[in-house]
């Protein structure tokens, strides 16, 4: 806002909110990462595949506490209406060639049976006659859905636990890559540095040093943009000032050399370029554009990165 | 910068203003973010400058020094 005024509008106004407030007042969003024939296309097959299988799939989001309830409950529902069915139906569970009776021992028997089928297991001990088997059907169906359920769940969050752990290994040894390259660049600068307040012009081979360091710097400061605005994962504030600090040290060594114009370099070259490149994209680390909300000291580093880059820009 | 009752600058806009005001041309909604975040989600209606560029471009994208802008970004200041 204030760059705004600087250069002279005089009618800004500043939301606070920002996209936080408005996305979570529901108000009207654009996106425009997709053109518009493209979602068209991919929600025909996505909504037909949606409405027929759409109880499966909310039965399949349940949580496992809860299918595990349910087919706990489903057996013993099913088995008390097997019991029933021995109450002078004309039909009911055969074991072996008598009939279960309807005493607590019956009760046993129509449970194991319930639990047999739900299983899927099918020993043949315990059989249903006459009308019953519609319901032994329907339970066997049932069982096995709701049991695949139950072991997707316990393999899914397995495999999240897995994925997690390989997320988190791979992003700290990016965070350590960071960090040693930091401090690479910032040696290789210092060296530099000495290089030209000694000699005044730069030999081609250190130049070419210097242009090698610029472009790591590059890469790293790309990396901690992207931990600033797309990472799903997020360091500790403590690792994020310390990438900040060692971040801004090396703009403020980028900075001085730029500042007395890098003798014998010319604005063409790819030293240059990659000086300006560098300069954009940390004018854009900025403490209030990060999604996230950090302590007032991180957002003064990050704005004290983009005030260095600005003198590059 | 002074503070109103509702605990805005007197140079802030309001969620409630700016929500009444979306079909207003008068108002130019200027999202200040990188390329990336404004691609994945903006205020409808919003003209993007990152601020990276707003020194370098602003005069060129708003040419009229009397527009009526509201900035935003991510979220609180």
């Amino acid at each position: 806002m204030s760059l705004l005024e600087k250069i002279g509008y005089a009618h800004v106004r500043h939301y606070q909110g920002g996209m936080a407030e408005w996305s979570e007042r529901g108000a009207p969003i654009e996106r425009s990462a997709v053109s518009p024939a493209e979602p068209a296309l991919r929600a025909a097959p996505r909504q037909s595949h949606v409405s027929r299988f759409s109880w499966l799939e909310r039965l399949a989001s349940w949580p496992l506490e809860r299918l595990i309830g349910t087919w706990l409950g489903m057996i013993v529902v099913f088995g008390v209406v097997y019991w029933l069915a021995a109450f002078g139906m004309g039909w009911s569970l055969r074991a072996g060639s008598d009939w279960i009776k309807p005493d607590l021992e019956g009760l046993e028997t129509a449970l194991y049976f319930s639990f047999v089928t739900a299983l899927s297991i099918g020993y043949g001990d315990v059989i249903p006659t006459g009308a019953l088997r519609i319901p032994a059907v329907i339970e066997g169906v049932a069982g096995l859905l709701i049991f695949g359920c139950v072991i997707s769940k316990l393999v899914s969050r397995r495999q999240e636990e897995l994925t997690e752990e390989i997320h988190r290994t791979t992003f700290d040894d990016r965070l350590d890559r960071v960090r040693t390259n930091l401090h690479l660049v910032f040696s290789d600068l210092g060296v530099v540095q000495r290089l030209q307040a000694e000699q005044g012009a730069l030999p081609g081979q250190v130049l070419r040093r210097l242009e090698s360091a610029v472009r790591v710097f590059r890469g790293e400061l790309q990396t901690i943009h992207d931990l600033l605005y797309a990472s799903r994962m997020e360091p500790d504030e403590e690792t994020l000032e310390s990438l900040l600090a060692n971040l801004a040290i090396c703009l403020q060594t980028l900075v001085e050399m730029h500042a007395v114009s890098l003798p014998g370099m010319d604005p063409s070259t790819s030293l240059e370029a990659g000086l300006r490149s560098v300069g954009t994209l940390a004018a854009e680390i900025c403490g209030d554009c990060v999604p996230r909300q950090h302590a007032q000291a991180l957002k003064n580093s990050m704005d004290q990165i983009r005030a260095l880059a600005r003198r590059i820009v | 910068m002074m503070k109103t009752n509702d605990g805005l600058s007197e140079r802030g806009i309001s969620y409630d203003e700016l929500l009444a005001r979306l079909e207003d041309r008068a108002l130019m909604i200027l999202n200040v973010m990188p390329k990336e975040i404004f691609v994945a989600g903006h205020i409808l209606g919003s003209v993007h400058l990152p601020v990276a560029e707003i020194e370098a471009k602003a005069r060129q994208r708003i040419s009229n020094l009397d527009q009526e802008i509201a900035v935003y970004c991510a979220g609180p200041a």
